[in-house]
């Protein structure tokens, strides 16, 4: 009876299996509790965690997502990203919809502590944010859009410094052993980031062209701190290409307001910035949302400082 | 060069749409690339193929994959390399008669679909590539439609080189083989050319797609036609009308360019189809 014995082979199998990974999980359980385990569910948030956890003992920073990730819309994780979750202490998130693929997730663990990073923000509505320049003309709603909220808070400097000490007051109240270190790490990392915002503020708002055009929203909060216009959002949904009317509506904007400049993002494929350019002289300039990078700390000060560089160059 | 063609084209086509330079990009894209297709598409429909030609536009995901892997910026070169070794492969199998097939190219499509699924998503990269599935004909540039015109030359020297024996082989192959012609040969050639037309044009076209504009016309055509000489010729008329028809609809109503196209050629395959019914009851 040859189906008789494959199956009493394969149940032995399992048996083996699942009692190999069972070893595996408990050592591992045994070594996280000595620590703290924070996760922040993608890039932004990690690097803004890594300043604050910087040379605290015993705390462990995992990022749930890969650093090239960019930004979590309809993001699927993986089961090795699900794992990191079940030993977390913490979880630090963006909030504002841009994890809505974890709501089911997090029913799961119902006592683990959130810290939302964006809390107490003021959010631009993405129809609002169609009323403040009213003609943005490359936008589509999808009906079955869940974000009504524009989530890119973190591309603003000023709502980043609020956005880090968001994180640092999650940290405390969920470690509060190490308040002290957390404080000291925050104020070093604020100041930094303070001190590119002046600089920023300083460069930027006597530049005499103020139209922008850019690609999906993110940089809504970035253009509303330095009072910049987006005229145009091209390709609302990341990763869907305007139809042609869409693209006419575009060129007719930037032939309309005189806008000499495009700022695709590296996230993204610029096939349509080429066309739009193409069609209408504009310069392509490359603005980063900090959205995916390198891991180290700094990321997001070299980021908003390359953005500075770069936008010097294209309005003045 | 362009500038010449471009102002040919407005002249000749006095519509609000033609001052663009990237519809006049894809106009011309959908005139280089449609021909073809109605061409290939006849002998991929005679020769039962549109199962397998669908296999290939999957399998593009996995050569953009590999392409990117390698480090490949352009990975149309990858793509076009893995699609026909892809092909030449499945072939091979198939010939050995295992299973069944549409069974073995089923197996193969989900394969590379899975493959390229798994490449392209770690690290959760996708949605620089989802433009892949749809395609974006109105990104194309100028110097991508010479690769067009090369494939349309290429495709043409075949189809004059060709057609006659792959029309022998498609109906009787053992008669063919009796006449001297090298079936395996033939077929080779032919499958090759179908792996390249289907990956040089699937980023505009799209993935999900390709395989509707290969085959709508030829199947729509065969609906009317009486003989090879028609069959063929109406195709490729059917083939270049939906492929304008469904730009300019496209323009004009905001929707899809590609999406639009096939969905064209599909009314123009039911209009076909009623027309032969009440032909046949009457």
């Amino acid at each position: 009876m040859p189906m008789k014995k494959m199956a009493a082979v394969l149940l032995a199998a399992v048996l083996l299996l699942s009692a190999v990974s069972g070893c595996g999980q408990s050592t591992q359980q045994r070594e996280d509790t000595a620590s703290v385990q924070v996760v922040a569910s993608f890039y932004p948030v990690y690097i803004a965690a890594a300043n604050l956890v910087d040379g605290v003992e015993g705390v462990k920073l995992t990022n749930l997502t890969q650093p090239t990730t960019g930004c979590l819309h309809d993001y699927q994780l993986s089961p090795q990203e699900l794992m990191s979750l079940e030993t977390a202490d913490c979880l630090l998130i963006n909030g504002a919809g841009m994890e809505s693929f974890l709501d089911k997730v997090m029913e799961n663990y119902p006592d683990l502590t959130i810290v939302t990073a964006s809390d107490g923000i003021d959010m631009m509505e993405e129809e609002g944010h169609d009323h403040d320049h009213g003609h943005e003309k490359g936008e589509v709603h999808s009906p079955l859009e869940e974000e009504t909220v524009n989530p890119h808070v973190w591309v603003s400097i000023s709502q980043y410094m609020q956005y880090v000490e968001n994180i640092r007051d999650g940290l405390i109240a969920a470690d509060p052993a190490h308040a002290r270190q957390y404080e000291e790490n925050a104020s070093v990392y604020l100041e930094k980031v303070e001190k590119l915002k002046n600089r920023m503020h300083e460069a930027l708002d006597n530049v005499s062209h103020r139209d922008i055009i850019t690609f999906h929203e993110a940089f809504g909060y970035f253009a509303q701190e330095f009072n910049l216009h987006v005229v145009g959002v091209i390709q609302r949904e990341p990763g869907t290409d305007p139809t042609a009317r869409e693209l006419v509506d575009i060129i007719e904007t930037v032939q309309s307001t005189g806008c000499k400049a495009l700022f695709a993002e590296p996230q993204y494929s610029s096939g349509v910035a080429d066309t739009i350019a193409r069609e209408t002289g504009a310069h392509i300039y490359m603005l980063d949302p900090a959205v995916s990078g390198e891991t180290d700390k700094d990321a997001y000060l070299r980021a908003m400082d390359q953005n500075l560089q770069v936008l010097l160059e294209a309005l003045s | 060069m362009m500038d010449v063609i471009y102002q040919m084209m407005e002249s000749i086509l006095p519509f609000s749409w033609i001052q663009y330079d990237f519809m006049k990009n894809a106009l011309l894209a959908v005139l280089l690339i449609t021909p073809l297709f109605g061409m290939i598409g006849t002998m991929v429909v005679d020769h039962k193929l549109a199962f397998f030609s669908d296999a290939l536009g999957h399998s593009a995901l996995t050569g953009i994959a590999i392409g990117v892997l390698l480090g490949v910026a352009e990975p149309m070169v990858a793509m076009t390399i893995f699609a026909v070794i892809f092909a030449i492969l499945l072939a091979q199998i198939k010939r050995s008669r295992v299973s069944s097939s549409d069974t073995i190219i089923s197996v193969f499509s989900s394969t590379a679909i899975a493959l390229g699924l798994v490449l392209l998503s770690a690290g959760g990269k996708f949605s620089q590539y989802s433009n892949y599935l749809i395609g974006d004909i109105l990104t194309i540039r100028p110097q991508e439609l010479l690769i067009l015109v090369a494939v349309l030359v290429a495709g043409i020297a075949f189809w004059l080189l060709f057609f006659n024996k792959l029309l022998a082989v498609s109906v009787n192959s053992v008669l063919a083989k009796s006449r001297g012609i090298r079936v395996r040969l033939v077929e080779t050639a032919f499958i090759t050319l179908i792996a390249i037309l289907v990956t040089v044009s699937i980023k505009w076209v799209g993935i999900l797609i390709i395989n509707s504009l290969l085959i709508l016309p030829a199947a729509a055509s065969r609906n009317i036609s009486r003989n090879v000489r028609q069959y063929n010729g109406i195709a490729v008329l059917f083939s270049m009308v939906s492929g304008v028809a469904g730009l300019i609809i496209s323009y004009y109503a905001g929707t899809a360019a590609g999406p639009t196209i096939v969905l064209v050629g599909a009314a123009i395959f039911f209009l076909t189809f009623a027309f032969k019914q009440s032909v046949r009851k009457s």
